[in-house]
């Protein structure tokens, strides 16, 4: 190799920049208080990408992106590139800038097939931990469709019907899986865990539909027990006729039959085939109302009152509430009167009466002192029957 | 045989010669509906045993019906399956036919496996027969282990029969049986259990499949084979497979327990709805009790089916049973569940040596059993 003389004035040039130092600094050196951010701005250097990337702050990264994703390169590269930055925002957790990333890779539309399917099952996985399991879904459907066989599409597919409970199709899915990897473990975990969902599911199922079952049941032969003692019933609902006569069973009765009224009560048959109703006494003098949750209906108002007014309840300023000196009303509200109740009779026998409708399921009586001027006045200009 | 006097010799020998002139018209390239006529003829003498034997002597028309039954149409070639069937079901020709036509295992197995093949039920019956006997258990058993990447192997076989849209055109029901011949293998049954993949899982649901009593009993008579590997029990009764919930569902009714009694049991046997109906056939509820009562022979085995609840469903199982020997296995089973746990050295009862003695007076007391067993049958019960 022939080695060529030192040219003289390389070296005079050499010489002369290095005295240059002797009286200027350099100045395009560090900074030496500032000297660690910038050289965290030197690509090289950098420990971690910014997020954003300014051409005015960062102009050499800005040039390298513009290489990387410069358009003259053929899709597949691209789109390789558009995945590999999808990885690594999916690595860093940062799931919606990875599906944006994937996006852009699969609308170069790239002829490589298994890459798209890549596309599709890692923008699947970025979906999938961000809750979006019908989008992620989607996105592995079309991954199997481009590569049939794509196992990690599968065992995506697998845990977003996991997460959306849809255990059957868990299972089949593990079992298209194992049919091209025997073995594989994520696969076997997965379909014992979802085939024993599955069966939980079933059992609840099972279970809801047999009380579903029970209560029906019971609520028909509560309306039979009523129908017998031909009892009427009036519907809360505006819609049905205030008159309507029960035939058969009607379907809000039946509901209503088995839900409990606000009060947490409701109408009950006991061992021997007797009713005991939810059943309202209200007091118009001042307004004011009792509950009694289980009024038999063989046993008499009288009994009750004994007992409800063995004590003067607080309302009762004038201390003149006791058993002896009520009087039991109910109302028929089609003709808007009256009739007493003698307080000896039982319940039964009230609401066979000929005028008497149960609304609501929860017979209502009014209570009040026979004798006193607001009972006087408050059964003035009402037809009343005794 | 036939039983006949001094001229059974000659007639013998001209019903031989009458069934080798059938041979020219099985041949590929024959006339179709030559062909088809010979084959009905074949099928024919295949209904009763001397015709069997007949056929089964001439290897030649052996292996001509065979590759008929696996030639596409318009060949006959679904008559010439079910004469297959009918000559593998007689046991003693196995040897016959394997001689005449050594392939016969690998062409049935590749007919029944085809999701294309027309006839391949017929193929899965031969090879159900075929597979009785130890001998040609082996064959087939030969094929499918041989087999290269697309061939048939044990995979195919358990994927065809867990899968019901396998073939559109054949139900495929005697892969079941099928497969219960070849578990008595054992390296079927390491195959069927081996952990690192999941076989028998795919098995389990199939014991309450009511299209067919012969794939049910199929199944239950597999998983009773696997549950001879007492190495393989926890696994079994383990959350991996959890078989035993599918061994007692078959056998429970529509019965109500109450709410402490529902807790023991398994999910899948809670709540269940009150027109369940009992396994119908009573030998397959016989072969459940059996491997039921192999998972109980030892003791955290016992244990495990104890406290999943197996004592309520027997109970009422018992009380319903209506044929003898079945009771008799139920009442068995109930006894090794309630009773005392067996002494030292007894813990795994499949491992105990049973002294010389003892074993034959255990065989003369279940002889003793079944004969019993066999007169309340003939006295009152009711024709099933």
């Amino acid at each position: 190799m022939e080695r060529s003389e030192p040219d003289p004035a390389d070296d005079d040039v050499m010489d002369s920049f290095l005295e240059k130092f002797q009286s200027q600094p350099y100045r395009r050196g560090f900074h030496e208080d500032k000297w660690e951010e910038e050289f965290d701005k030197i690509p090289l250097f950098m420990k971690k990408a910014p997020s954003e990337i300014d051409p005015k702050e960062n102009p050499d990264l800005a040039c390298l992106q513009s290489i990387i994703f410069d358009d003259e390169r053929s899709p597949e590269e691209q789109a390789k590139t558009y995945k590999d930055e999808g990885n690594d925002y999916f690595k860093e957790k940062d799931y919606k800038k990875a599906v944006i990333s994937y996006t852009e890779g699969l609308r170069k539309k790239c002829a490589d097939l298994d890459l798209n399917a890549v596309l599709y099952t890692n923008r699947a996985a970025a979906q999938y931990y961000q809750g979006n399991f019908r989008s992620a879904l989607n996105d592995v459907l079309a991954a199997r469709k481009l590569n049939p066989c794509h196992l990690k599409a599968i065992i995506r597919g697998a845990l977003c019907h996991l997460e959306l409970k849809h255990f059957a199709e868990a299972v089949n899915w593990c079992d298209e899986g194992l049919q091209i990897d025997a073995k594989e473990k994520k696969l076997l975990e997965m379909r014992a865990k979802a085939d024993k969902l599955k069966r939980m599911e079933e059992r609840d199922v099972r279970k809801a539909k047999l009380k579903a079952k029970k209560e029906q049941n019971q609520s028909e032969t509560l309306l039979q027990a009523i129908k017998t003692r031909n009892i009427k019933l009036v519907a809360e609902a505006v819609s049905v006729d205030e008159d309507s006569i029960l035939d058969g069973p009607s379907q809000i009765f039946l509901d209503g039959l088995s839900s409990e009224n606000p009060c947490g009560a409701r109408l009950s048959l006991d061992d021997q085939g007797r009713l005991s109703w939810p059943v309202l006494f209200l007091y118009p003098e001042y307004a004011q109302s009792d509950f009694i949750s289980a009024f038999h209906e063989d046993s008499r108002f009288i009994d009750h009152l004994v007992v409800m007014f063995s004590e003067a309840p607080p309302w009762d300023v004038e201390r003149k509430y006791s058993s002896e000196h009520l009087e039991v009303y109910f109302e028929d509200e089609d003709r808007a009167e009256l009739y007493q109740v003698p307080p000896n009779s039982t319940l039964l026998q009230v609401l066979q009466h000929p005028r008497y409708s149960v609304k609501a399921l929860t017979p209502a009586f009014l209570v009040c002192v026979g004798s006193s001027p607001f009972c006087k006045n408050y059964l003035q200009g009402k037809k009343v029957h005794r | 045989m036939s039983g006949l006097g001094a001229g059974s010799g000659s007639l013998e020998a001209v019903a031989e010669a009458e069934a080798a002139e059938l041979l020219p018209f099985l041949r590929p390239g024959t006339r179709t509906d030559l062909q088809a006529a010979a084959a009905q003829h074949v099928l024919a003498l295949t209904g009763a045993g001397p015709g069997r034997w007949l056929l089964a002597r001439q290897a030649a028309l052996v292996r001509a019906v065979a590759e008929l039954a696996a030639t596409p149409a318009p060949a006959p070639s679904r008559d010439a399956g079910r004469a297959l069937v009918n000559l593998a079901a007689e046991p003693g020709l196995h040897e016959l036919l394997l001689a005449a036509d050594p392939e016969l295992p690998g062409r049935l197995l590749d007919c029944a496996l085809d999701p294309l093949w027309p006839w391949a039920e017929e193929a899965a019956a031969a090879l159900a027969n075929l597979s009785r006997e130890p001998v040609a258990c082996a064959a087939v058993m030969g094929k499918l282990a041989a087999a290269e990447p697309g061939q048939p192997d044990l995979e195919r076989l358990v994927h065809a029969l867990c899968t019901p849209s396998y073939n559109a055109g054949a139900r495929l029901h005697y892969l079941g049986p099928l497969l219960s011949n070849l578990s008595q293998r054992a390296e079927v049954r390491a195959f069927l259990l081996d952990p690192d993949r999941c076989v028998v899982q795919r098995l389990l649901p199939l014991t309450q499949y009511t299209d067919s009593s012969v794939r049910r009993g199929g199944v239950v008579g597999t998983l009773r084979n696997c549950c001879f590997e007492h190495r393989h029990h926890k696994w079994l009764l383990g959350p991996q497979v959890d078989i035993l919930p599918f061994l007692l569902l078959p056998l429970a009714g529509p019965e109500e327990f109450s709410e402490e009694e529902m807790d023991q049991l398994p999910v899948d046997l809670q709540y269940l709805s009150p027109d369940k109906q009992r396994e119908s056939d009573a030998d397959i509820r016989k072969m459940l009790i059996e491997a039921i009562m192999l998972l109980t022979a030892t003791a955290p085995g016992r244990k495990q089916v104890r406290d999943q609840g197996s004592y309520l469903i027997l109970r009422e199982l018992h009380s319903w049973e209506p044929e003898p020997d079945v009771q008799v296995a139920c009442e068995k089973l109930i006894q090794v569940l309630i009773g005392d746990e067996p002494e030292h050295g007894l813990e795994n009862l499949l491992e105990v040596q049973v002294p010389e003695d003892v074993e034959q007076q255990l065989q003369r007391l279940d002889q003793r059993e079944r004969e019993l067993a066999q007169q309340l049958r003939g006295e009152g019960a009711s024709p099933t």
